[in-house]
């Protein structure tokens, strides 16, 4: 039997997991819940639904802090009044996504490009261990390197280390302006304007393929932004000529593009990070993967940080096999791959981790300090620990 | 519960014999050791010279396989061991251990790849900062920090402690321009952290050992981010009646959206000092100046730096220096980055404190070091990225004049001190080291420690790897005066710390 708590302190969360026994998952919007490895079911799961409050902002100093449980949707509202976002674009924002649950996730959206993700913007944090020890790293300056970075170890983590109880974020002023070049493009014109686009002086936000569609995004000032997007333009039409959106049809477009990296019911998602370079040879291995498997597949890409999220439609079984098709080249191609979410069936199939890094047994280590009993989240990262 | 106080081994005990000399020597070659004193004595500290240890022996490897060998003979024999780079930290992070080896990076210099396309290069440990930039600059791309010791420092040094530099309110520090690592274990295994992927699957370990100052292994192969040079670069000097006057205009800056390159202040005393050692042209007769610098897209910066302008004169500035080429930007950061080395023109001897505040605490917190100072009877020269909030007060004095060291050291604990009441740091890019040690307990909790000390034992059960730096050990603190000493009761077992 799963028990459920939803603690309204970081208090009564230590209290919880130092007075319980067994396996324990933390859920924050339970957008990602499906990602990496399944663990069985938890004798306890603690959610952050009642951990929503904004403890801090102070605009001056490009700053704020919130309970892990508070919606980034929410955040950002907050900070809207002061003309300041926390400068985050992933696909789950819309469904709920936390703070904290985004930091365990290590998601992120297009403007990565320009912003970093999560893990360039936390400044501290504070978690509690399996045993209701409660830490906290970092602090509320940016610049700050006393102590181990633990905010950044619980980045991409996965849950499998502690809860992330608060985190201390480093916000930025919304851009004045913003402008979009869209262009068709096929993958092998995508990958080549995306190196073209990187080794010229513009300086891009999103950099992204979607549909056979490349879309690059400009924000700051306003005289910048025009300047830039006429050079862009002009760069991107020598293959095609290249459009510039009006602003209603940019904010559409990004959200199409931002949701292309989502979850689709009956799919299987899997997300790959490699060299920007390797675009075409990620893209035409996806497809002779699918034609192997007998299966659908799609791809959408940040070209320009070299994310991939590729989409399997069709039977699981097939899903599964060009999965694992796709990623033996990625791997091979000295990227990562994670399957993220996708029909329960699946999984019989495929190792939703596939074989270890080098370092698996740091990480064994690590967890083994901090979770010694193997409490948190038996499973998640699969065969690895 | 157990504490960090077990957790945080005493340095591991294991002697270096005439056996694990010859054991080493044959794995190093002859010309890979160092075992006279009279050249160990080179070791003996890094730029915090305060702080002076022989070691038994000093190797120096060339590949990542030799440094793999020389851990795994440490690990077998419980001997310590410290990384060091070109020996330039300011915390001690390179401090020898007694008894320990040190092992210098300096001769893994290579630069092993240039990825143009993907903006990327592989690097040896032993490879300058600027060696970085200066190999890729024919591609247009540079590695972005930029530690003021930059010419000397190693890229390795600057991924154990996470260097910072001038332009981090921007482009970040070292932890945001690393994606790979190749790192030798605590116990001679040899593992990649990161890669060509932006992330890897799991908890971010590579973001864990970048800034741990050598205390979890050693890093032998670095792949670093490279960024495309900025289109368009403009630097300002602006001077100020009072610090005050410089800080607000920081922060109007900030509050009107620009977020410049960099921002630099520097007040009476340390633009003297720079000024005797540099002749960059700063004024001699202002209480403080500030250095901005905008980079970007060309019309963008173009935009913004009249704004800038706007803003230093409705703040009181009373003279602006523009660059007019790249040649006399380089003469301005020279001045700039030459602060610290040429304090020793103003003062026979000083101290280099490191700590951050909120960047609103900034004429607050400038006021009170005044203060401090006046108590103290020293003097002290503040040069400071102003735009994040990292302080650097520079306390003077005459280590001649009995009892002025010790002064001038309270002040400077008392100082970063004072930062961390503001809701700062006690560093902001020199490390913790062997000098802050013991003032981690004022901005973390025991539970705090604890759990970093399980980290740190996670890599490094032994203790074998830069034991006595970074996390306070019972022996360097509990025997000061501070807010934390041990029970007696605790010290002989009888009750525990929560």
């Amino acid at each position: 039997m799963t028990r459920t708590e939803r603690p309204s302190t970081i208090t009564e969360a230590a209290q919880l997991l130092g007075d319980s026994r067994g396996s324990v998952v933390f859920r924050g919007g339970g957008t990602k819940m499906g990602w990496g490895g399944r663990p069985p079911d938890p004798a306890l799961v603690l959610e952050t639904g009642g951990l929503t409050k904004l403890l801090t902002h102070n605009p001056a100093d490009m700053t704020a802090s919130a309970e892990a449980g508070m919606p980034l949707r929410a955040l950002q509202d907050q900070l809207a009044g002061a003309g300041q976002w926390l400068a985050l674009d992933p696909p789950t924002e819309s469904a709920g996504a936390t703070v904290g649950g985004l930091l365990a996730t290590g998601d992120s959206g297009p403007r990565r490009l320009r912003y970093g993700a999560l893990r360039d913007l936390v400044i501290g944090v504070t978690i509690v261990l399996a045993d209701g020890t409660v830490a906290r790293a970092g602090g509320h300056v940016i610049k700050n390197v006393a102590g181990y970075d633990l905010s950044k170890l619980m980045y991409g983590s996965m849950g499998i280390l502690a809860l992330v109880g608060e985190v201390v974020l480093r916000v930025h002023p919304r851009p004045e302006a913003s402008a979009t070049v869209v262009v068709p493009a096929s993958v092998s014109t995508a990958a080549a304007s995306t190196l073209q686009l990187l080794a010229s002086p513009l300086e891009p936000s999103a950099v992204d393929w979607v549909g056979g569609r490349l879309a690059v995004r400009f924000e700051g000032r306003k005289a910048g932004v025009a300047a830039q997007t006429a050079a862009a333009r002009e760069l991107l039409s020598e293959s095609a000529p290249a459009e510039e959106l009006d602003e209603s049809a940019e904010s559409a477009l990004w959200q199409e593009f931002t949701a292309a990296h989502g979850a689709e019911h009956g799919e299987s998602v899997a997300f790959a990070g490699t060299l920007p370079s390797r675009l075409t040879a990620v893209a035409e291995a996806l497809a002779r993967a699918a034609d192997a498997a007998g299966v659908e597949a799609r791809l959408a890409s940040h070209t320009a940080l070299g994310q991939h999220t590729a989409h399997f439609a069709g039977p699981p079984e097939g899903q599964a096999q060009a999965f694992d098709r796709w990623r033996h080249v990625v791997l091979a191609l000295g990227g990562t791959v994670l399957l993220r979410d996708r029909p329960e069936e699946v999984d019989k199939a495929v190792d939703a981790l596939g074989p270890p890094p080098s370092a698996v047994g740091l990480l064994r280590s690590v967890k083994n300090r901090l979770d010694p009993d193997g409490r948190i989240a038996p499973g998640r990262l699969g065969s690895w620990i | 519960m157990t504490t960090y106080l077990e957790l945080v081994a005493e340095k591991a005990t294991g002697k270096v014999t005439d056996a694990v000399k010859r054991e080493i020597g044959a794995l190093l070659g002859e010309g890979g050791v160092i075992s006279e004193p009279a050249q160990l004595r080179t070791y003996e500290c890094d730029a915090l010279t305060g702080y002076r240890v022989m070691p038994a022996l000093v190797v120096l490897p060339e590949t990542t396989e030799e440094v793999a060998a020389v851990v795994r003979v440490c690990a077998r024999e419980r001997i310590p061991f410290v990384a060091r780079g070109a020996g330039t930290g300011l915390s001690g992070g390179a401090l020898p251990v007694a008894d320990g080896i040190v092992i210098g990076l300096a001769r893994m210099r290579q630069i092993l790849s240039i990825d143009v396309q993907n903006q990327r290069a592989v690097v040896q440990p032993g490879v300058t900062n600027t060696g970085i930039s200066a190999a890729v600059a024919k591609h247009d791309l540079y590695f972005a920090p930029d530690p003021s010791s930059q010419v000397v420092c190693t890229i390795g040094g600057n991924v154990a402690e996470n260097s910072g530099g001038a332009h981090c309110l921007k482009y970040g520090f070292t932890t945001n321009h690393v994606l790979g690592l190749t790192f030798v274990c605590a116990d001679g295994s040899i593992v990649t952290l990161g890669g060509d992927s932006l992330d890897t699957v799991g908890p971010d370990l590579r973001a864990v050992v970048v800034g741990s100052e050598g205390t979890l292994g050693i890093v032998t192969e670095v792949t670093v981010r490279l960024l495309r040079r900025p289109e368009a670069v403009r630097t300002l000097v602006a001077d100020f009646p009072s610090a005050e006057h410089a800080g607000n205009t920081v922060s109007d800056i900030i509050a009107a959206g620009i977020i410049p390159a960099a921002v630099e202040m520097l007040d009476e005393l340390a633009i003297e000092a720079c000024e005797k050692a540099t002749q960059a042209g700063y004024s001699l007769d202002t209480a403080a100046a500030l250095v901005v610098e905008l980079d970007g897209v060309a019309v963008e910066v173009e935009a913004e730096f009249p704004r800038v302008r706007e803003i230093c004169d409705k703040n009181g500035t009373t003279k602006i220096r523009i660059a007019n080429d790249p040649a006399e930007r380089a003469l301005i950061w020279k001045g700039r980055k030459a602060a610290f080395a040429a304090m020793g023109r103003m003062s026979p001897d000083y101290f280099v404190q490191d700590g951050v505040i909120p960047r609103t605490k900034l004429g607050a917190t400038l006021a009170q070091i005044g203060d401090m100072a006046r108590q103290a009877g020293l003097r002290v020269a503040n040069v400071f990225h102003a735009g994040d909030g990292n302080l650097h007060p520079l306390v003077l004095y005459d280590g001649a004049v009995p009892g002025q060291a010790e002064d001038a050291e309270r002040l400077a604990t008392a100082i970063v001190e004072l930062c961390v009441e503001h809701g700062g740091s006690i560093t902001g890019e020199h490390g913790v080291g062997s000098d802050k040690a013991c003032s981690m307990l004022k901005m973390f909790s025991e539970a705090d420690l604890t759990v970093m000390a399980r980290v740190r034992a996670a890599f490094d059960p032994e203790g074998v790897c830069n034991p006595g730096k970074v996390l306070p050990t019972p022996r360097l603190c509990g025997e000061r005066p501070g807010p934390w000493r041990p029970h007696p009761l605790e010290e002989t077992g009888v009750i525990e710390r929560f």
